[in-house]
């Protein structure tokens, strides 16, 4: 399985330096750019999920909590991405050479990077700051591991003031990370795909796109937890009734993701300025990019929303692993859709080509290859069946 | 002919109580009904109901409303002609807000009723052979035998944990 990820990542990796080298590089660079948004989200949201729990005290998860820090693996790989980005910067602003309307202070080239990188570093360090107490705390607690075998324990006897820093550390390090996640990611929201058309703004593009990682974020972690709950059984101390929870957490997300754009555009169309509507009429009313519209609500929302309404499925590994695979081709049609109408203006089809869908399995195919790193480098990750306690 | 008699015993625990309930498939004799003071799952388990129906009448009652609400919103904005701001009379855009409003107050509609026709409630006839304890601290059961066998049934329940008593 590694070497079938391996060659995708290379094949990847061969078409966006053969399309740069080509006629066309903005293309190469904006794939580049989707990919990089939609795959950070996945990590960024995925890792949320064990953070969530943590703060919230909650018990149910616990084995999927486990599960989605596997996902802080991306974390170095994404931070490496984005400043890769900086050598396509000619491709992906389309307002470098261009009027940004009096927006110079905030729209130049040094200080987004800057304050990106920042940013990210910001959060990437607090997630491993977090992972790092968490896994040292359920070390030293012989309650918190009882009957896992594969965990290593420190010492026989708890230190107890040692826990209690632990826990301490933890606590402040989960609070500080969910604060990043959601300043963070409006920075980037708003540096790397609003600012795609500097006229354009909206508050709340923020919000629905940290909402929208935590969306993508579960569905990942629904697909790997199932993965898991495949090869292992019930050796793997996942249960039905947690995977009902995960559905469902993941189904209300879904609603939050669709009701922040309903939220955008009712505000915007009750106050009809142009330079506001222009956004939506382009993407959802005007073809070709309609159709990729209307495509992605089916998608992304439609059919989740309809299928989730029943219990039973979300209990279903294989019928929800191809779900969330929807749902990730709808959010992924969805960044192209935010992106590429302000890089391809005179587009008079959907410009996605073979390149594209390489590209992407690539970057899949790098998503693969470090969880399957995670899982390989520390397999208390993966969640084994706790002895029951008499 | 012979007549029915009913034995109601009364646990102190639902596991006793759902142990019971499991047992009795195994007899001749049947299971009238069962009164229990809090929702129980080893009870609702151990009786192995068919799957609730009141989801459909909540999912038929938010459909319902749903397209009530935009109703209401377009008929009002027709019959008094209300224009603002230069928008369609017939807006959907916001007219999702009165029908996503309506989709949850008959959804909610749609739930009571469905849990009232799904229990035959309301029953205005006072429920027979009732013990007072199981509104307290017991779970009921209330078997049903043919004459002669309740002296077994009692022993069954009895050996149960139950306090058996002949009705």
């Amino acid at each position: 399985m590694i070497r079938l990820f391996s060659a995708f990542a290379l094949v990847g990796l061969g078409t966006f330096l053969f399309q740069i080298a080509g006629q066309h590089p903005e293309k190469a660079w904006q794939a580049y750019l989707v990919n990089f948004l939609l795959w950070s989200a996945v990590a960024q949201g995925g890792f949320l999920f064990s953070v969530v729990l943590h703060i919230t005290k909650a018990r149910w998860g616990k084995p999927l909590q486990s599960v989605a820090e596997s996902f802080a693996a991306f974390f170095p790989l994404s931070f490496l991405l984005f400043l890769f980005l900086f050598l396509g910067k000619e491709h992906v602003f389309p307002w470098l050479n261009g009027d940004v309307h009096g927006r110079a202070d905030w729209l130049n080239l040094p200080f987004l990077f800057g304050r990106d990188a920042a940013g990210l570093a910001l959060l990437y360090g607090l997630g491993l700051a977090y992972l790092y107490n968490a896994s040292r705390l359920k070390r030293s607690n012989p309650e918190a591991s009882a009957g896992d075998t594969s965990l290593p324990q420190t010492r026989s006897v708890p230190d107890l003031k040692q826990l209690e820093l632990y826990q301490k550390r933890t606590n402040v390090f989960a609070v500080l990370y969910i604060m990043a996640f959601a300043f963070v990611l409006t920075l980037v929201a708003f540096d790397l795909v609003m600012s795609m058309q500097p006229l354009w703004v909206s508050t709340l593009f923020g919000a629905y796109v940290f909402v929208k990682a935590f969306y993508i974020g579960l569905a990942a972690l629904i697909i790997l937890a199932n993965l898991i709950y495949i090869s292992r059984g019930s050796a793997s101390g996942l249960t039905p009734s947690q995977f009902h929870d995960a559905g469902k957490l993941f189904f209300a997300f879904g609603l939050l993701w669709a009701d922040f754009f309903y939220c955008q555009l009712l505000v915007i169309w009750y106050g009809n300025i142009t330079e506001e509507t222009s956004y939506i009429i382009q993407r959802t009313m005007i073809s070709p990019w309609n159709t990729l519209a209307w495509t992605v609500f089916i998608l992304s929302f439609v059919i989740p929303f309809l299928i989730l309404l029943n219990k039973s499925v979300k209990t279903k590994p294989r019928f929800m692993i191809g779900l969330c695979s929807l749902v990730f081709v709808g959010i992924w049609l969805e960044h192209y859709l935010l992106l590429s109408p302000a890089l391809n203006p005179n587009a008079h089809s959907i410009p996605i080509s073979i390149a594209d869908v390489l590209i992407t399995l690539g970057f899949l195919a790098l998503m693969a290859i470090t969880l399957r790193f995670a899982l390989a480098r520390f397999p208390e990750l993966i969640p084994v069946k706790q002895r029951e306690v008499k | 002919m012979s007549s029915e008699k009913h034995v109601m015993a009364l646990f102190e625990d639902d596991a006793q109580a759902a142990s019971a309930i499991e047992g009795l498939a195994g007899y001749p004799w049947k299971l009238e009904r069962v009164h229990s003071p809090i929702p129980s799952d080893n009870i609702l388990h151990a009786l192995k109901m068919k799957k609730s129906k009141v989801g459909w009448s909540t999912l038929a009652g938010g459909i319902i409303g749903f397209f009530s609400g935009i109703g209401l919103a377009i008929y009002t904005a027709t019959e008094w002609n209300l224009i603002m701001s230069g928008k369609p009379v017939v807006a959907l855009i916001p007219f999702l807000i009165v029908g996503f409003e309506f989709t949850i107050l008959f959804a909610v509609f749609g739930n009571v009723v469905g849990l009232l026709l799904q229990t035959n409630l309301p029953e205005f006839k006072s429920l027979q052979n009732y013990d007072e304890k199981c509104s307290g601290e017991h779970f009921g059961l209330l078997a049903s035998c043919a004459e002669g066998e309740e002296t077994r049934l009692m022993a069954y329940l009895q050996e149960k944990g139950g306090e058996a008593r002949l009705i």
